[in-house]
């Protein structure tokens, strides 16, 4: 079918083209007292075709893969490509010299049985429930995994392939002391179903809700905080964006300007690692058919590269780093980097505790997709957390607020931590070990 | 979409095992988008979304399969694997599917695939370059130009069997305006269940310069205060607070569980006496109206809460079955790969009666909060957050200067009871509301409103 689309897009006047094309399975399972009371499958797929016409990229896709499509395919390609009116060239690329091999599936995982996942999510729940009588419900207990394949092929030769497959498990525990209600929640993601330990997941998630009841407010004002390792990379993933060369020249970071320049404390390190071992966001080529590679973003405090994929590079006059995004075959080519993560530090969130006379320790940030403006950097977020005292954890805290701006933040790391953790892994998979700021406004009485 | 023949045939595959209900939701959309950046498009994408989702119930147990193919093999065995998921035993099920047209309740003048494309940039060069020319501040503005065509079916065993089209459009500016190495954005995006005549009707001049405006303002505004204070929400997308504190609590999804604080409490005085709050998706032409729900239930106005007092919930048929309470036109899904379930349409905080000038004039102390921006919330604690786009502060009756980066933060049950003033300026905003089943045009609305008391998050002191 793609030579069909080719030759289509040939006789229609497109120059250069590739196809993307993507297949997947899915499946998922939910669990709510004791009971199955969720369970959804899919198969599915979706092609889409960008070509060159008249010096410009158009974009097209669909999910009726089949011959029937073509001709709708071309048409739009060709007529989103006439409407564009940016100078930046984007062009299709012809192949790296070389590709790493990176292995994102495991056979393992396709081999385990439906009663064997059931099993698991079921035990997942009741765990839950064992371990402490205060937890009142469990909102959300699910398993769920899928398999993907993809496929570039391009008129410059460019034939490339990628499969993959991971599961993941989330569960949210509600606790009820009297009147007070608190939850709590854990996740695991990963390729190797028998790392899932349901014991240890429904404890992280109990352990976190029991340890918020009784939470109150704090005084409003500046304190010495610790962003815990989880809230840290949330944090740390909303802010993203403004290392994309595509925000740079476009004037929405407030990056600009700033290479090999101190943009953070000594202490901060930032990596994209695609070929990072156990990188959930790991690959060998990236969304134009690049070649990945390792680069330290950030190091020491220094800004060494924005990320770039063809087009921006181009601009730039570098070369590309190999972080062209394609979400899936929906979206145009972006920028995002794959594994990315904070560096860690050499001590425990503990004995960073042990050092702090009056602070807090935050747990959780919420509203990160609207309390925060990406652009200026300022923050102000919901938060739950403790109040640290003479270097131990003294009670919990809830309703207040973490307020800052992100490019202060970074030139006030004091110290990261040992404890490097991950988030739920989009199309980046990223991560942070827990960071101690010199000083943040919280709101709170 | 499909002939009468296969859907039959593949709902009785999917009842085969032992499940209770089957349905089955056919979807076929077409999307355009055309992102312009600084006066340029940048990016354009279209393409097609196909798929179909079966459904199938047992007990107040689900299961859902879909798919990109519908040929007949590929349907009948997605509804095979699926009833393989169901434990129980066979019922002998006659599906006899009688077709129903839908009323219509969004009339569509202008088809938006009929438009030219090269017309669709037009709209949105005029936003840039009037939301550019605003102020000298004003360093980047981007245009999102989104519409499309939704076609869907819905048919189940219970012989109920309707085809429906949506048609939404919509327009994004975002304006960022920089001064001394700062930057702050201002952000418009109104939409309605329209065709391309929502474009040329629209005052795109009005919406650019607020854009741009809020952007300008922001710039030069210092922090807000922090700490407790009597909060002002100004009308239209204020009605986020209501939506993040209350709404998500009443939707059947959180409620049937009994994971909402607002679980059992049908009846009871939940909010302050001057609040009533409505969902309806049936007001015509409105960006989260639609003339059947996924499920293919007619859209109607259901009253939340009626001076205070807790009228009902937002119910999808399987949650229904769990409440043991009727259905109410609310089932929504994102697309064919999402499960319907309950959520918001048009949802509302109605008419008071003060004035908004009255409002202002009458609080002492506090923020006016002009402009929202997102929120979420925890509906099991009912602790919500939101931001604020465009603040300012109220010192004495009067409107003083404007403040930026505050966050309110607090409890659905609390903030509910505090509001002490409604204002009878009426108005909706449009927004995207993500939730399990996806991500959903919604409107959210309010008059302005008064909060006596809430928690506000800036960088600055008391």
């Amino acid at each position: 079918m793609i030579d069909k689309i080719f030759q289509k897009g040939r006789e229609t006047g497109l120059n250069d083209m590739e196809v993307y094309y993507s297949e997947g399975s899915s499946l998922s399972l939910k669990v709510f007292q004791k009971d199955l009371d969720g369970y959804s499958l899919s198969e599915s797929e979706g092609l889409s075709l960008r070509g060159v016409y008249k010096g410009k990229m158009g974009y097209s896709y669909t999910e009726k893969v089949d011959e029937t499509s073509i001709d709708q395919l071309v048409k739009d390609a060709a007529e989103n490509a006439l409407i564009i009116d940016s100078e930046d060239e984007e062009y299709i690329f012809e192949g790296s010299k070389e590709y790493k091999k990176v292995d994102s599936f495991n056979q393992a995982l396709s081999n385990v049985g439906e009663e064997q996942k059931i099993n698991f999510v079921k035990s997942l729940e009741e765990e839950a429930f064992r371990l402490d009588k205060r937890i009142a419900s469990v909102e959300v207990c699910i398993y769920g995994d899928g398999y993907g394949e993809t496929i570039m092929s391009n008129t410059k030769g460019l034939f490339l392939r990628d499969k993959s497959n991971i599961a993941y498990t989330y569960i949210a525990v509600v606790a009820k002391d009297g009147e007070d209600i608190k939850t709590g929640m854990a996740y695991r993601t990963g390729n190797d179903f028998n790392a899932f330990n349901a014991q240890d997941i429904a404890r992280e998630a109990v352990d976190e809700a029991l340890a918020l009841l009784g939470a109150k407010s704090v005084k409003s004002g500046d304190y010495n905080v610790i962003i815990r390792n989880s809230a840290a990379a949330d944090l740390m993933e909303a802010f993203t964006g403004i290392f994309s060369a595509e925000a740079v020249q476009k004037n929405l970071s407030l990056l600009k300007g700033k290479l090999n320049e101190k943009i953070a404390s000594d202490k901060f390190t930032l990596i994209d690692d695609p070929y990072m071992e156990g990188g959930l966001a790991s690959k060998s080529f990236d969304g134009e058919g690049v070649a990945c590679k390792y680069k330290k973003v950030v190091d020491k405090g220094v800004l060494k590269t924005y990320l770039y994929n063809l087009k921006t590079a181009k601009k730039d006059g570098v070369d590309t780093t190999g972080n062209a995004s394609k979400g899936s075959y929906k979206s145009s080519i972006g920028i995002s980097p794959s594994n990315f993560f904070v560096e860690k530090g050499e001590r425990t969130l503990d004995e960073m505790v042990a050092d702090i006379d009056k602070g807090i320790l935050i747990t959780e940030l919420q509203g990160l997709h609207s309390g925060l403006n990406s652009v200026s950097g300022d923050f102000s977020l919901a938060a739950l957390g403790f109040l640290i005292q003479d270097g131990k954890i003294s009670r919990p805290v809830e309703q207040i607020t973490m307020a800052g701006n992100y490019f202060d933040m970074l030139k006030n790391i004091e110290e990261t931590g040992s404890d490097l953790k991950f988030g739920m892994p989009g199309e980046a998979y990223i991560g942070s070990p827990s960071l101690r700021i010199k000083k943040l406004s919280i709101a709170g009485e | 979409m499909l002939n009468r023949k296969l859907i039959e045939d593949a709902l009785t595959a999917a009842l085969s095992i032992g499940g209770d209900f089957a349905e089955i939701f056919v979807e076929d959309r077409t999307n355009n988008g055309i992102v312009m950046i600084g006066g340029k498009v940048e990016s354009t994408m279209s393409g097609r979304d196909y798929g179909a989702g079966i459904r199938i119930f047992k007990g107040f147990n689900s299961v859902y399969a879909y798919t990109n193919k519908t040929d007949r093999d590929t349907l009948i065995e997605t509804a095979k694997k699926a009833a393989k998921a169901v434990e129980g035993n066979i019922i002998d099920h006659t599906i006899n599917l009688i077709k129903t047209d839908v009323n219509n309740i969004n009339t569509i003048q202008i088809d938006p695939s009929s438009v030219e494309k090269t017309r669709k940039v037009q709209v949105m060069k005029k936003a840039y370059d009037t939301a550019f020319n605003y102020d000298d501040l004003i360093t980047q503005v981007s245009v999102n130009y989104t519409d499309y065509i939704q076609n869907i079916m819905v048919a189940n065993s219970q012989g109920l069997w309707k085809e429906d089209t949506r048609v939404r459009s919509r327009l994004g500016i975002s304006s960022v305006a920089s001064k001394n190495g700062e930057m702050q954005s201002g952000f418009y995006a109104p939409g309605a269940s329209k065709g391309y005549e929502f474009f040329e009707n629209l005052d795109i001049d009005y919406y650019a310069r607020e854009a741009s405006r809020i952007a300008v303002t922001m710039v030069n505004a210092k922090y807000s205060p922090s700490g407790r204070m009597p909060v002002i929400i100004d009308n239209g997308f204020g009605g986020v607070i209501f939506h993040e504190a209350c709404g998500h609590g009443l939707e059947a999804t959180a409620v049937a569980k009994g994971l909402s604080v607002f679980a059992g409490k049908v009846g009871q005085q939940i909010a302050s006496p001057l609040v009533t709050a409505i969902d309806d998706g049936s007001i015509p032409n409105e960006w989260g109206s639609y003339s059947i729900d996924d499920e293919g239930t007619p859209s109607q106005r259901n009253v939340l809460i009626e001076n205070g007092i807790l009228k009902g919930y937002m119910i999808d048929m399987l949650n229904a079955r769990r409440m043991n309470m009727d259905i109410t036109g609310s089932s929504r899904r994102q697309s064919y790969r999402f499960s319907p379930t309950s959520r918001m349409s048009n949802t509302f905080i109605d008419n008071g009666s003060s004035k908004p000038e009255e409002i202002i004039a009458s609080t002492e102390k506090g923020l006016y909060a002009k402009n929202m921006g997102g929120g979420s919330v925890n509906p099991a604690t009912g602790e919500f957050n939101f931001a604020v786009m465009e603040g300012y502060i109220i010192e004495k009756g009067k409107i003083k200067e404007p403040v930026r980066g505050a966050t309110l933060i607090g409890k659905g049950t609390e903030v509910l009871n505090k509001i002490d003033m409604v204002g009878n300026n009426l108005l909706q905003g449009q927004g995207m509301c993500g939730s399990v089943s996806g991500s959903i045009p919604a409107n959210v609305g309010q008059p302005m409103i008064r909060v006596s008391e809430l928690t506000v998050g800036g960088r600055e002191g008391e």
